[in-house]
């Protein structure tokens, strides 16, 4: 198991290190000038330009740059934002955790769902209720994640009143909450972006898994349970359920990037303050060190997300770790 | 609470460069004096004592600033004339690289006679002298900021929880949420009406104004589509409040060729460019985009500055003489394709576009239908806006679709129409003597009354040379809860008054207090 989990590192790394070579030379063939940012088709004096160029090692070679970059990452110092006059880290501090949270809830949600639906749908293969749910998930499935989120910001929100609309907090009164209140006002604001993307990607996963289920309830060992005389419930959710979480399991880490893309658009909409609006925002002002390290730390998330996942899989099934 | 579309990039005023920035540094920081509402930036009337109890002209290149006396810094320090004089410094120093620095160009130095005397000194004299010594810059804590090295100001700490001497004290910056300031009650020139301001981000305009309707917020500064202005107008809660736009957008040629070199084969030709003015039927553009909402400018201008004027001499909508005129130049659609040629070379060219600006888009298309219908092939070339900036600003383009924010002061429009500006914001190189005449003495004239007729003579020499078109001013509407009361808005500045916003009492909601 240990040489398993040694050789999937091993991979892990050098997918966030080809990660970080691509992001580098993509960012800087991108055309635009990252030390405009915010200028408004102002003109800045090229004296001005080249000064700032000089003072951010934008005026050396791409490759000089490139070893420069390296070699502070591997002292952990990614860099200082241009846009934001800040080091990159804090910007990232402020912006991550936000965005791991919104994720791993998403993340906890769409599993949650989908294994449900995938399970009902695969005991009731054929059925109308088969049907209707099939449908369901493959609506939510095709809605782009940001129309959706619209469409619940609308209705929950603005219409019924019943959830905050935007935001992380209410800002006006968090601070003099208890802890558990600030808790409290955090899940509150939670609830939309997180079914936002919890309805997506939960939508993916029922789809996945009826087939798994499906499969797993018309092999040999299913059949040998009925014929000992387990109830159906117990067949279902103690045997098929466990022999098809496997590929499930393989999804929930290939969700990772699906949940890192959709936040940045479900971030903008719904005013959360995390990683996907950093991201967009750098991107737009041609913020070079940070447009890097958000694709570093996506990087590694995808990365350890498929680690965890291979992990998770190799101790569910012996014959994957003998491979 | 304000519902606002970005965050902050830092709250140091000189490098700050987002609207939220500029609306912070607003309300904690102060000038030496403050415009009036009605903006006015000629001459000496019109400003009102802000950390400058008042102010004198020793001669005509010298201005002498009396500081308050009571004016304090928030951390209790007592606001001094030194303070002045290294807020100036900080803003010219090219370490800080300001975005207002261009604007003091013509203040030669400011000196401290005693602990309460700043003195302006001009290199020549000029009508808005007191508008540029106290518009551009906001009076910064030298015993706060002197020990930092300059390039590092707009990274320290100050510029993350700044102390200014404003009507409001910094309280909280969550970035990419929120950012507080509280009232500050002991302030010299009186107490704020609110309480507090709270920015709430909030990028996408739709859920912005979700946010209002749901009761999350109590204003946003605009609200840039018909469809969402009518659901606020639907909205018993809200009301829509107008005001002046300081915006417009126009289509520039760029006279030069690519890179501004050379001629250009199409607007090198100035009746080409008035034939191509004459085919845009704006009327119509502005309709279609902004309903009843919308406004034809009247040029280079925008509603907001006080030289606006429908009088402003314009090319007219007539595409009749607009194909006569391209006909007497030798264009002609002498193969039906319904595109004119001369020579062979069809009459084609080229429009960069941002994809970030929806307007612009939309407009441009109508546009397109209209050059058209007059034998005019124009290409849209819709670019993501850092390549739109990047082309813009190298000339690298045959038309470009540009919006601009224009000064409170109308010498702005020199620099983007005006000879001295080609190497500079003039991205379509056009220059004419008359203009900067015009425009020269306008600027130089001591009285409002006596630049308003040379400045609308100038703009009119630039509407018949049509080095543009100018295609639409933004309407700009705020929302506006109805509890929120004294709302009046500046254009160059919508916060300016917000000292005297309230919410009565009876209308208060326990997110007020």
């Amino acid at each position: 198991m240990l040489t398993y989990v040694a050789r999937r590192l091993a991979l892990a790394l050098t997918t966030t290190a080809a990660v970080v070579t691509i992001t580098f030379a993509l960012v800087r063939a991108a055309p635009g000038e990252p030390l405009l940012a915010g200028a408004d088709e102002r003109f800045v004096p090229p004296e001005t330009t080249a000064r700032l160029r000089e003072r951010f090692g934008l005026d050396r070679p791409v490759a000089v740059q490139f070893v420069r970059y390296v070699a502070n990452l591997a002292h952990g110092d990614l860099g200082e934002s241009f846009a934001r006059h800040r080091p990159v880290a804090a910007v990232l501090r402020d912006a991550l955790p936000n965005t791991l949270l919104l994720g791993l809830v998403a993340l906890l949600v769409s599993f949650a769902l989908g294994l449900g639906i995938g399970v009902v749908q695969a005991v009731r293969a054929g059925t109308w209720t088969d049907a209707a749910l099939g449908g369901a998930a493959l609506a939510f499935y095709s809605v782009p994640a940001f129309w959706l989120g619209l469409m619940l910001l609308l209705v929950f929100g603005e219409w019924l009143h019943w959830l905050p609309a935007t935001g992380m907090i209410d800002p006006t009164v968090h601070g003099s909450l208890s802890a558990a209140g600030r808790a409290l006002d955090v899940a509150r604001h939670m609830i939309l972006p997180a079914l936002t993307l919890a309805l997506v990607n939960g939508a993916a996963v029922a789809r996945f898994h009826r087939a798994a289920m499906i499969e797993a309830l018309g092999a040999d060992f299913v059949r040998a349970a009925r014929a000992r005389g387990l109830g159906e419930g117990r067949v279902v959710l103690r045997h098929a359920l466990r022999s098809a979480l496997a590929p499930a399991i393989t999804l929930a880490g290939l969700s990772v990037p699906a949940l890192l893309t959709g936040s940045v658009l479900v971030e903008s909409v719904f005013g959360w303050p995390g990683m996907g609006r950093v991201a967009y925002e750098a991107i737009f002002s041609r913020d070079y060190n940070v447009i890097a390290a958000v694709a570093v730390v996506s990087g590694v998330l995808v990365a350890l997300g498929n680690l965890a996942a291979d992990i998770g899989v190799a101790a569910a099934d012996p014959r994957v770790r003998r491979r | 609470m304000i519902v606002t579309s970005s965050d902050a990039d830092v709250l140091f005023p000189p490098a700050g460069s987002t609207s939220a920035a500029a609306d912070v540094a607003g309300l904690v920081f102060s000038r030496l004096a403050e415009l009036d509402f009605q903006a006015n930036t000629v001459g000496d009337s019109g400003f009102r004592p802000a950390v400058a109890r008042s102010w004198e002209r020793a001669d005509s290149t010298t201005i002498v600033f009396r500081i308050d006396p009571r004016a304090r810094w928030h951390d209790g320090a007592p606001v001094r004339a030194a303070d002045v004089a290294f807020s100036f410094d900080v803003y010219c120093d090219s370490l800080v690289n300001s975005r207002f620095r261009p604007n003091l160009a013509a203040i030669d130095s400011v000196s401290v006679r005693d602990s309460l005397t700043a003195v302006y000194h001009f290199a020549r004299w000029y009508p808005e002298q007191l508008y540029d010594a106290t518009y551009h810059t906001k009076v910064l804590p030298r015993h706060l900021l002197d020990s930092i090295p300059r390039s590092r100001l707009a990274s320290s700490g100050f510029a993350r929880a700044p102390v200014g001497s404003g009507p409001f004290r910094f309280v909280r910056w969550d970035a990419n949420a929120s950012i507080e300031v509280a009232a500050d009650t002991a302030h010299f020139l009186g107490r704020p009406r609110l309480d507090r301001v709270v920015w709430r981000v909030v990028p996408d305009p739709a859920a912005a104004v979700a946010a209002l309707l749901a009761g999350e917020g109590d204003v946003t500064p605009v609200v840039p589509q018909a469809e969402l202005r009518a659901r606020v107008r639907a909205s018993p809660d809200l009301r829509l409040v107008p005001y002046a736009s300081n915006g417009v957008a126009y289509i520039a040629f760029n006279l030069r060729g690519r890179g501004g070199r050379g001629t250009h084969p199409l607007f090198g030709d100035r009746d080409v460019r008035r034939a191509l003015a004459m085919a845009v039927d704006r009327a119509t553009v502005v309709r279609s985009l902004f309903g009843a909402d919308g406004e034809v400018p009247a040029g280079a201008t925008a509603r907001a500055q006080w030289i606006w004027s429908h009088s402003i001499r314009q090319v007219p909508f007539d595409s009749a003489a607009a194909r006569r005129l391209l006909e007497s130049r030798g264009w002609r659609d002498s193969d039906g394709d319904g595109v004119r040629e001369r020579n062979g070379v069809p009459l084609r060219f080229e429009l960069l576009l941002p994809t970030t600006s929806r307007a612009r888009n939309d407009a441009a298309v109508i546009v397109q239908a209209q050059l058209r219908s007059a034998g005019v092939d124009m290409r849209l070339v819709p670019l993501e806006y850092a390549l739109f900036d990047r082309r813009s600003l190298r000339k690298d383009f045959d038309a470009a679709f540009m919006a601009r924010t224009l000064d409170a002061s109308p010498a702005s429009i020199v620099q983007l129409f005006g000879s001295e500006g080609v190497r500079q914001s003039n991205l379509g190189s056009y220059e004419s003597a008359a203009f900067d005449s015009l425009a020269r003495r306008a600027i130089d004239s001591p009285t409002r009354a006596a630049a308003l007729p040379l400045w609308h003579e100038a703009l009119g020499t630039l509407n018949e040379d049509a080095p543009a078109v100018f295609v639409f001013s933004p309407p700009f509407f705020a929302a506006v809860q109805r509890r929120l009361e004294g709302v009046r808005i500046r254009p160059d500045e919508w916060l300016a008054t917000v000292s005297e916003w309230h919410v009565p009492p009876d209308a208060r909601l326990p997110r007020d207090r």
